[in-house]
């Protein structure tokens, strides 16, 4: 351990660090269990994903390296090394609940306050189930691992509670909802976050009053209130909204799926600057995106490359200028 | 507050009703041209033929005549009113009291009005009916010129049609003399019955003629754009009509109110039109509407029904629409016992553009139904029809026939339907028929259907923003009717149909009243 932490002081590139950290985690079987709680534990203290790239291939015991990393983590969420993580995803697994295929094949992820994560992965790869299965989408069924929320389990909530607790999904394409102003639609779901944190409802008056400044900074006309919800409303325009939504319910994390797909140069301008307007030192983002553009304007903390339901690969904005270059294929390559 | 789900075995049996048609939840289907619709076309434009007079049928339009007292025709309009009633009368006797071995009536029973005492409404005696109060039907702050109609007569003192246009013509046909008018208004005249004509003959549309005591005449001459909108108000008192103890000994009181509107070429005119009743009165309105757009016109029509919750209301709207001409129409029918609307939409010319949004409300014991036709015969028309109904209860009903016809040489046609019903309850029934007959081979058709319960996914959403399930639940259910109560244009009308609508959706228990939504 302590050796490691030197190596650390020499400003070794994070991916290189996660490598070790493979490495570690594939000792030999006697050692197995001690080494994946030290280095997971060790990861954390740092502030860095700890990887799951070590068990693949080692399915049949997942289970045991779930088990015995989350209890010791969980109590270490009293001190004040772990407080600050607002997201724990661990071993997560879920299927479609209509035909069973699996989706999700061990994700592990831990989000701090502050931080900014973006994940990155093929089509079909599970970055938009993982991102829904979180805030409790009925179309899947998680069948194992656990997500901690602010130190609350995720999956005994129903999907309104976790929105209150501070999790927020802005979707990937929004559906219509003919029929319901905008106006209304954003009082209801601010009035309900206000009424489950024992806070007095907002009068229509009162609201306009609480939305005009967000409005503002979203640069959105205010006659985008009277629209139905979404109801042919742009691709630039679903967007803009999503993020209204999310500046509306102050989320602790929001997690953006590909909030860049659609988006003209300019919206996707307007949309990551909104973004970037929102951000606070208490909470934090999870991007799903394609392409790296959009994380020259939200500069990532980390970028994860998912890929056949795990996360593979784990590290600093260069993982999405190698992406770029080289595709896919040479981030498999990387992460051997 | 309970809400129930989707009962399945009602979905079944829709489905097990149409089998040519697939009124598969989620399912829209576009396609074009194919030649076995024409053999469809034929199929239904079957005509039953009459085994003789019908005795009922006979009766009622006696009383009917008995019932006016007719002079002889002295005036230009009288004349039209006195034609109309003789093509009517005719025509009765030739048809029958529709059944369900009618295409028309086959889901929609009309049989029991036969086991009623129908009585016609009284002429009122008093040009000022003191038990008549419409001071809560008027639109905010929006002035209006006003039409009012009660037990299908029009009451001048209830009416306010200061502002008309000259050359314009608003009011009762009867007080259509010559030389007193345009004779662009005279020539008009010549409309009455006609626009209806040729089509469909209907055997409410023939008791209409035969009983109407007045007409309703809403002249817009060429080029006027009239800039109040034009609010008739129908109201029956149900006077001479009592709810008995056994239904069958119920007398019911009908009304046969009739409005022919003609809007000259390039004019612009907008009418709502508003049902109500005497509440706790027994009525049965038999209403005919007749609108003809020149070239180049526009007429935005509103169509609001909420009689008593025990009446019976049957209506024909025909319109006839010019080329380049635009027609627009917003219906929401939430009364009644047994609602019917025919609508019919004829194209005379090239260009136009037709769009129909209506919304049904069949809750306890009420038959909701609209059998829509529009008949495309010329190149260029375009039109969109979005029909909605939620039917509430396990003894609702709502019943949609929506006929889109795209003749020979209507090339180039770009029509959409869409239908969406939704059902609140178990054995809550609606039957669905959309039907497309295309002949023309250059056309966009889409059509679409679904029955289903609410949206999965807007559910989701709602519940992804915080919002509970059941809130959720009854802002979903109340803006399934919104979407197209919005399109209605005034804020005060469209308020008061959306509270309304909340009323009766809350009644059942289907939606807490207190969501901001709409209103």
């Amino acid at each position: 351990m302590t050796k490691l932490r030197l190596v650390i002081k020499f400003n070794i590139t994070i991916s290189q660090f996660v490598r070790a950290s493979a490495s570690l985690v594939g000792r030999p079987s006697s050692a197995y269990g001690l080494g994946v709680l030290s280095s997971s534990r060790l990861f954390q203290g740092l502030g860095v994903v700890r990887q799951a790239g070590g068990v693949r291939g080692r399915r049949g015991k997942r289970g045991v390296f779930a088990t015995l990393a989350t209890r010791p983590e969980a109590a270490e969420g009293t001190d004040g090394a772990a407080s600050n993580v607002l997201l724990e995803v661990k071993g997560l697994t879920a299927v479609v609940a209509d035909s069973g295929k699996e989706i999700l094949r061990g994700v592990d992820l831990v989000i701090r306050v502050g931080e900014v994560h973006a994940i990155m992965g093929k089509n079909g790869s599970g970055k938009s189930t993982l991102s829904k299965v979180l805030v409790g989408h009925p179309d899947y069924e998680v069948t194992g691992g656990t997500a901690m929320f602010k130190g609350e389990n995720l999956f005994e909530k129903v999907p309104e509670e976790r929105s209150h607790a501070g999790l927020f999904l802005s979707f990937q394409s929004p559906i219509e909802v003919p029929g319901v102003s905008n106006m209304d639609f954003l009082r209801m779901a601010c009035n309900a976050r206000r009424t489950a944190l024992g806070l007095p409802e907002l009068g229509p008056l009162e609201f306009y009053g609480f939305l005009s400044p967000k409005l503002a900074a979203l640069n959105m006309d205010p006659s985008f209130l009277d629209r139905n919800v979404n109801e042919g409303f742009s691709g630039g325009e679903k967007k803009r909204n999503e993020i209204l939504q999310l500046a509306v319910l102050e989320a602790d994390l929001a997690i953006l799926d590909e909030i860049d797909s659609g988006l003209d140069v300019d919206a996707l301008r307007d949309v990551a600057s909104a973004v970037n307007g929102l951000r606070r030192p208490g909470n934090a983002l999870l991007m799903i995106t394609h392409y790296q553009r959009l994380l020259d304007y939200i500069k990532p903390t980390y970028v994860h490359i998912m890929e056949a339901g795990q996360i593979i690969k784990t590290g600093d904005t260069s993982l999405a200028s190698q992406l770029e270059a080289g595709g896919y294929k040479a981030i498999r390559d990387l992460a051997g | 507050m309970t809400l129930l789900p989707l009962h399945s075995v009602s979905l079944n049996s829709v489905h097990g009703l149409f089998g040519a048609v697939s009124p598969i939840p989620g399912v829209t289907a576009s396609f074009t041209e194919s030649a076995s619709l024409r053999d469809q076309a034929d199929a239904s434009l079957s005509l039953i033929s009459s085994p003789g007079p019908d005795l009922f049928l006979l009766d009622l339009a006696e009383k009917l005549e008995d019932s006016l007292a007719i002079d002889r025709p002295t005036s230009q309009g009288t004349q039209a009113l006195a034609r109309l009633r003789e093509q009517a009368a005719e025509k009765a006797l030739s048809s029958h009291w529709p059944t369900n071995r009618d295409e028309a009536y086959r889901f929609t029973d009309v049989r029991f009005i036969k086991e009623l005492n129908v009585i016609p409404a009284p002429l009122p005696q008093m040009d000022v009916d003191p038990f008549v109060d419409i001071s809560g039907q008027n639109l905010g702050e929006v002035e209006a010129l006003r039409l009012v109609f009660i037990d299908g007569v029009i009451s001048e003192s209830l009416s306010s049609l200061d502002g008309l246009p000259d050359m314009s013509f608003i009011g009762s046909i009867q007080s259509i003399l010559e030389g007193k008018v345009g004779s662009a208004v005279s020539q008009s005249l010549e409309l009455l019955g006609m626009v209806a004509s040729g089509t469909h003959d209907d055997t409410f549309m023939s008791l209409n003629g035969i009983g109407a005591p007045d007409v309703g005449v809403v002249f817009v001459p060429e080029g006027v754009h009239l800039e109040k909108p034009v609010h008739i108000i129908y109201y029956s008192s149900g006077r001479q009509g009592f709810q008995g103890v056994d239904e069958n000994l119920s007398s019911v009181s009908l009304s046969s109110p009739r409005l022919l509107v003609v809007a000259g070429k390039d004019a612009q005119l907008e009418i709502i039109e508003e049902f109500l009743g005497e509440s706790g009165s027994a009525c049965w309105t038999n209403c005919v509407c007749e609108i003809s757009l020149s070239q180049g016109a526009q007429v935005m029509h509103s169509y609001v029904q909420e009689q008593e919750r025990n009446s019976i209301h049957i209506k024909q709207t025909h319109v006839s629409q010019g080329g380049a001409s635009t027609y627009k129409l917003v219906e929401a029918s939430v009364g009644g016992r047994l609602s019917r609307h025919n609508l019919q939409i004829m194209q005379l010319g090239p260009d136009t553009h037709t769009e129909f949004s209506t919304f049904q409300l069949a809750g306890k014991r009420q038959l909701q139904d609209l059998h829509s036709r529009l008949v495309l015969s010329y190149p260029r028309g375009v039109s969109r029809q979005l029909h909605k109904c939620i039917v509430t209860d396990s003894t609702g009903h709502a019943v949609f026939d929506g006929n889109v016809r795209v003749n020979r040489y209507a090339q180039q046609t770009d029509a959409g339907q869409l239908s969406r019903s939704l059902l609140l309850a178990p054995r809550a029934t609606v039957n669905v028929k959309p039907n497309l007959q295309i002949i023309a081979d250059d056309v966009k058709c889409s059509h679409g259907a679904a029955i289903s319960d609410l949206e999965e996914e807007q559910l989701f959403y709602f519940r992804a923003r915080g919002i509970d399930a059941e809130t959720a639940r009854s802002a979903l259910v109340f803006s399934f009717g919104a979407e197209v109560l919005q399109r209605l244009s005034y804020e005060s009308l469209r308020k008061r149909v959306e509270a309304l609508v909340k009323g009766s959706l809350a009644a059942e228990g289907l939606i807490d009243s207190s969501i901001p939504v709409g209103l």
